[in-house]
């Protein structure tokens, strides 16, 4: 559905975007994820046509972005980060004036713009004006009004800034029905969670570079990052400890009575079995899975939200 | 404490240029103006100009030849000859303060020591003009008419007792008379205001209130209108819009009709109100009326525009248009009538949008100018709207769009 190739983007002697390709099938959820000021706007401004790429190619379900941009815009929706609605409009008012800009046919609209309504469960607010709404309420509509022309790809740029757990439920669930229906996303974050919930498959960009992409577990391999288990024991010397940690084929650590093991779950019999041969009594085993969090502290040196 | 927040708050002060501009510059230009205005500065002074008045000689004879020249010989005077019809159109059109017309026989009026023959037609929308240049004129007239009088009294006295008197002596008398303005005291010069004779003429201080202050006040609502496209670019429905398949100029172009629309709207409503409450007789050339008003909307709305376009913020707009359009304003005549303005300050009026509107205004209600005639006033109007449309395209694009992407 997107193909991009070399894409560079530079603000004066800044490189905002530097090189970078990817693809996105149709149908995915493909999360962008990075931390603040890594590239990222950057890329969905140039592939939401508003921003000219310096050089690289950019095409969206066949279509050259930089030759065809107005053509681009019909089958592309974006929800920005900020809440872009007219706060003295009621939501319906709103949705009405965002969707004539694609010349949908008004009795389609209205239609259309009711069914939205009910999927984002805002239909019962829709004549109050957007001021009155809370900030979930908001980023609710300002979903609503980019997907009211039913994109082929939608661009969801941190879509769930600054709203409460519930709300933010609520928008992955729309996020979850709209690719059901065939949408494919291009989701750019900083929240690992979301991007653990939601994407396919993931790109991290950091300093306009994209560093790795793939499923999480493509990513965890590439990164190298195995699974942590910790053997938590009814009472552990240290000799003990020692010899327990000679025997596994792992990098391990000891820590009073708790050993941790770098391992798959796989791993885990070999790892019991050692331990009943040295008559440890196992009180505990936790397995810490490898998240996006340690992979992009892996591959980057660095915190997401540093 | 206090002189450590006192000596902050005046560091912010002098770091914010437009409140230093506000604060002092702005006042002392529009103190500048209004005492080239009120206080005479400039006016009466060697270097200001000479007020132009027209002249129709149909009596063509030595003494009015003679009573020209010496009066073109004055330095606030400069006469420019014509004919009776193109004079007084010329004034009508508000070209000239008036046409001095010497009729047939003002020789031997002269001589006969009749009533003078003569007339000023004049402007009265440019009466403060007429206020600086009657007391010359009429000085003068009395001093050279007298003159003439008297020296032509003494020569057909010469020439009827003492025949044959040597020339040079009688250019010596008449050299060595001094005229008496006693003897055309009882001159009085007929003063015609050419429009006065229209009874549906509105009161001139009314045009100019309405006119004036409907401009002024246009420059800044429609500044206000258009900067709701930076309050956009702030919220972020100008980046939204720009993600839907929308030219950017079309952006632009439909934020320009919304403050043309409006404009239209006030301007018709400020004269409906003039209409009602003080008589202003708007439906004297209703069409006239119309065409200027939206020539006046297009040329407001496109400047306003373009004061959108050169600001970023908000704040940077609120600053700029308060200083542009209180300039404008007092350069144009919306403050200050223009014809109480020294001719140096009326010249350069003409770089103001007021200006074009409060005339063109001036000549439908004071001149009774048809359509016609004010085409002139409203190309110029239109094309400041067209050059300010095509600056603030260019402005919008590389103030606005470019610093949304970033």
């Amino acid at each position: 559905m997107i193909q991009v190739s070399n894409l560079s983007k530079s603000f004066n002697t800044v490189k905002a975007v530097n090189d970078i390709s990817f693809t996105i099938n149709k149908g995915e959820i493909f999360g962008l994820l990075g931390p603040n000021g890594a590239g990222k706007s950057t890329t969905i401004n140039m592939l939401s046509t508003i921003l000219k790429s310096d050089g690289g190619q950019i095409i969206i379900d066949g279509i050259d972005v930089n030759k065809n941009p107005n053509t681009c815009k019909k089958h592309i929706g974006v929800v920005p980060q900020e809440i872009s609605l007219y706060e003295d409009l009621s939501a319906y008012e709103n949705l009405l004036f965002w969707g004539r800009l694609y010349d949908i046919p008004i009795l389609e609209l209205k239609n259309k713009i009711n069914s939205i309504l009910e999927l984002i469960g805002l239909s019962d607010r829709k004549k109050d004006l957007i001021k009155t709404y809370s900030g979930g309420m908001k980023r609710r509509i300002n979903i609503a009004a980019a997907i009211l022309h039913s994109p082929k790809v939608l661009f969801m740029d941190e879509p769930t800034v600054g709203i409460d757990p519930q709300s933010r439920n609520r928008i992955f669930e729309v996020i979850e029905t709209l690719n059901k229906q065939g949408m494919t996303i291009v989701y750019t974050t900083h929240y690992m969670e979301e991007v653990e919930r939601l994407c396919n498959r993931i790109a991290i960009i950091d300093s306009g570079k994209i560093i790795a992409q793939g499923t999480q577990s493509e990513l965890q391999n590439i990164a190298n990052i195995k699974e942590a288990i910790v053997f938590e024991f009814e009472s552990l010397s240290a000799s003990k400890g020692q010899e327990f940690q000679s025997k596994i084929d792992h990098k391990s650590i000891l820590n009073k009575n708790k050993i941790i093991v770098e391992c798959t779950t796989k791993d885990l019999p070999e790892i019991i079995i050692e331990s009943n041969n040295l008559e440890l009594i196992v009180k505990d085993i936790v397995v810490k899975k490898a998240n996006l969090e340690s992979i992009f502290l892996s591959l980057t040196g660095k915190k997401l939200r540093d | 404490m206090i002189l450590a927040i006192l000596k902050k708050d005046l560091k912010l002060f002098f770091l914010d240029r437009k409140g230093v501009l506000l604060t002092f510059l702005l006042p002392i230009i529009l103190i500048t103006l209004f005492a080239f205005a009120f206080g005479g500065i400039g006016g009466a002074t060697k270097e200001s100009k000479p007020i132009k008045l027209l002249v129709v000689d149909n009596d063509n004879t030595k003494e009015s030849n003679a009573i020209i020249l010496k009066l073109d010989t004055l330095a606030g005077i400069h006469l420019i000859a014509t004919e009776l019809k193109e004079g007084v159109a010329l004034v009508k059109k508000g070209k000239y303060v008036g046409v001095l017309i010497f009729e047939k026989g003002f020789q031997n009026a002269i001589i006969s020591g009749k009533k003078l023959p003569m007339e000023l037609k004049y402007d009265e929308a440019r009466e403060i003009e007429m206020g600086m240049l009657q007391p010359v004129l009429m000085q003068e007239l009395m001093s050279s008419i007298g003159e003439t009088k008297v020296k032509s009294s003494i020569t057909e006295y010469l020439d009827k007792n003492f025949t044959g008197l040597n020339q040079k002596i009688k250019d010596k008398i008449l050299t060595d008379t001094n005229a008496d303005n006693s003897l055309v005291s009882t001159m009085s010069l007929k003063m015609t205001s050419l429009v006065k004779e229209d009874k549906n003429k509105a009161n001139i201080g009314l045009i100019q209130a309405v006119a004036g202050t409907a401009i002024m006040m246009l420059l800044f609502s429609i500044t206000a209108v258009g900067g709701g496209l930076l309050d956009e670019k702030e919220a972020g429905t100008l980046k939204r819009l720009l993600y839907a398949p929308v030219k950017p100029n079309d952006i632009l172009f439909a934020k320009m009709g919304t403050a043309l629309l409006l404009s239209i709207l006030q301007l018709l409503v400020m004269f409906i109100f003039s209409w009602l409450v003080f008589g202003l007789p708007i439906f004297k050339d209703i069409t006239a009326l119309l065409v200027l008003i939206v020539a006046v909307a297009f040329a407001v709305s496109s400047f306003g525009i373009f004061l959108v376009a050169i600001a970023k913020t908000r704040q940077q707009l609120q600053g700029l248009s308060t200083i542009i359009i209180m300039l404008m304003s007092a350069i144009g005549g919306s403050m200050i009538p223009l014809f109480i303005m020294p001719a140096i300050m009326q010249k350069i009026a003409v770089i103001s949008v007021n200006y074009w509107g409060i005339q063109g205004f001036y000549d439908i209600f004071w001149r009774n100018l048809p359509l016609i005639d004010i085409l002139p006033k409203i190309m110029v109007l239109l094309g400041i709207g067209i050059v300010m449309t095509i600056i603030s395209t260019q402005l919008f694009k590389r103030n606005i769009l470019t610093s949304i992407n970033r």
